[in-house]
């Protein structure tokens, strides 16, 4: 089966038309969203209206949850000051802006999926806040793997997508306390992937395009796929709804709006 | 000798003081290389390249970027005399006096407004080195009263460029600045003292600026005091590969707000001033977390040297 994911869309309504599209031409028999339907983008009502009239499976992300429960960030959230405030003014905007129906939705949202050897988070199993980076550690990334019971664990958040593969992976333990001899134990796990799907909405990759995946659940098979759409569209939205201007500009760019991950050894702390 | 007798000293000839009234024309003819001291017929009678060349003031103008501070540091490493330093038209944001007084801490840095009777009153064996920053007009009264060497630091290819028909000497830059026109420069200055800037923010303002967010950038300079103590300046020209980020030689300050100078300076088109402030604003730490950072910082360890 050839199963399209998709994350991060962050209220870019013609990003996102654009990938349905796309999905359309590739003859995807299935289709499932990692979250962040909302937050940063001009058009969260009807980002959430289009997911939930085609009936995507669709899992809670960070920014969804945060307009349903509020603002309450671990450090990894923003890493710097000026991001926080153009983070807070774009929650805000976001908040004085949904309609009831559409934070309904959000709240309703699981925060995982499973469907056979596959698991879908928005960020982690730990946390939709906490960023799997392409080079967190090999231990962390195998034991969060590990701890959803599937082989291939897809998570978008980054918003720059990638593949890892943990092969021949050992997790070794080592007790050590006062006066107790040493024990170690060790576990043997079986080829397991990480799969980041990038972003619909807000890539990070230095252009504007949209970011999916296309998976074949027979073959396995992994193809990024990088969709042109009109930015220029969502720019002037931006603008003209009152968003801060500079999230038109870096949108353009490629750049993240104001988030952005950048130390592998962090663990959420939400 | 020529017989004019020793030189008077050199304000003399400039604001009519002397003993002698001077026509231009005869004043030209007659000036005194204060060095070799054989005008008005020098060797070859080349007033420009040899007693031109040995006056004690220099002036220094260039395109925006073109790397007037840097051929001036260059100088100032070979001097084997005092050195005055002074950049009118700099206003209340001197970034460049402030980076020369931080490297080169023997150099006399002559405030806003004081230049010239800091020029008059030259001590003799001293050399004064006077950077017109782009904006100022060349033929400027300052220029006009004073006898000087005029330094242009230009790129190859400025043939026609007005600067090469007024220096005296011509330093060839390997910075390529602006091909902009000046008069379509804008020039967006904010004096920062007291300060104090997130690191991270700053990084994220620094790099939109110089990519374009707030309109074209052909220019920025600045000194910012970060959360750490340290003062850092930041250096960017259009068509340079990377900005020049480096700590400047000055003790940290940890205590409450710096008492030092600090700011911004941004030259380009069609610039967006209220957003560069508002931005700059937003990256600029409240009272109590200036508070809480220092206080951290002082109770770190400090470190053993090995």
């Amino acid at each position: 089966m050839k199963m399209a994911v998709m994350s991060c869309i962050h209220g870019n309504y013609e990003a996102l038309d654009s990938v349905l599209l796309d999905i359309n031409q590739h003859h995807a028999e299935k289709i499932i969203c990692l979250g962040d339907l909302v937050g940063y983008g001009p058009h969260p009502n009807a980002v959430v209206e289009m997911i939930r009239s085609l009936d995507i499976p669709t899992v809670q992300g960070c920014w969804d949850e945060d307009i349903v429960e509020g603002l309450n960030s671990c450090e990894c959230s923003y890493p710097s000051m000026l991001a926080e405030k153009r983070g807070k003014a774009a929650h805000e905007w976001t908040n004085q802006n949904i309609q009831p129906e559409t934070r309904s939705f959000l709240a309703e949202l699981p925060l995982s999926l499973r469907e056979d050897n596959l698991c879908f988070v928005h960020g982690s199993p730990h946390s939709q806040h906490e960023y799997l980076l392409p080079d967190v550690n090999a231990f962390l990334a195998l034991e969060r793997v590990l701890s959803t019971g599937a082989d291939v664990l897809f998570c978008g958040h980054t918003h720059v997508p990638y593949v890892r593969s943990l092969n021949a992976g050992e997790l070794r333990a080592t007790v050590k306390q006062p006066g107790v001899e040493q024990e170690s134990l060790s576990f043997a796990a079986p080829l397991k992937r990480i799969i980041n799907v990038g972003s619909v909405g807000e890539p990070r990759h230095g252009r504007p395009n949209a970011t999916y995946v296309l998976y074949d659940t027979e073959t396995e098979e992994v193809t990024l796929r990088e969709v042109q759409y009109d930015y220029q569209k969502t720019c002037a939205a931006i603008v003209e709804k009152g968003l801060p201007s500079i999230f038109a500009w870096r949108l353009a760019q490629g750049l993240e709006y104001a988030e952005k991950a950048d130390d592998p050894t962090h663990v959420c702390e939400r | 000798m020529s017989g004019h007798g020793d030189p008077p000293p050199l304000w003399q000839y400039q604001f009519g003081r002397g003993e002698q009234e001077w026509e231009e024309q005869d004043w030209k003819k007659s000036f005194w290389c204060l060095t070799c001291k054989v005008v008005p017929n020098c060797p070859g009678n080349d007033y420009y390249s040899h007693c031109m060349a040995n006056l004690p003031i220099i002036a220094v103008a260039g395109l925006l970027g073109s790397g007037k501070t840097h051929w001036i540091s260059q100088q100032i490493v070979a001097a084997s005399q005092s050195v005055l330093y002074c950049c009118p038209g700099s206003g209340n944001v001197p970034i460049d006096a402030h980076w020369i007084a931080a490297h080169f801490p023997q150099v006399k840095v002559v405030d806003e407004g004081q230049e010239m009777q800091h020029l008059i009153d030259l001590d003799p064996g001293t050399i004064a080195y006077v950077e017109l920053g782009f904006h100022l007009d060349l033929a400027t009264e300052f220029l006009a009263v004073l006898p000087c060497h005029k330094v242009a630091v230009l790129p190859p290819g400025y043939e026609d460029n007005e600067l090469r028909n007024w220096a005296d000497e011509v330093s060839e830059s390997k910075l390529t600045p602006t091909q902009n026109s000046l008069d379509s420069q804008q020039l967006i200055r904010s004096p920062l003292e007291g300060e104090v800037i997130d690191p991270a923010s700053l990084n994220i303002f620094w790099d939109e600026l110089t990519q374009g967010a707030y309109g074209d950038v052909q220019r920025a300079k600045g000194i910012f005091d970060l959360v750490d103590g340290r003062s850092f300046h930041f250096d960017f020209v259009a068509q340079m590969t990377e900005s020049k980020f480096t700590e400047l030689p000055l003790p940290r300050w940890l205590d409450g707000r710096p008492q030092r100078f600090s700011g911004i300076e941004v030259g380009g088109n069609r610039l967006d001033s209220a957003a560069i402030a508002q931005t700059l604003q937003d990256c600029c730490l409240a009272e109590e977390m200036i508070a809480y950072y220092q206080e951290q910082i002082k109770a770190q360890p400090e470190e053993i040297p090995v």
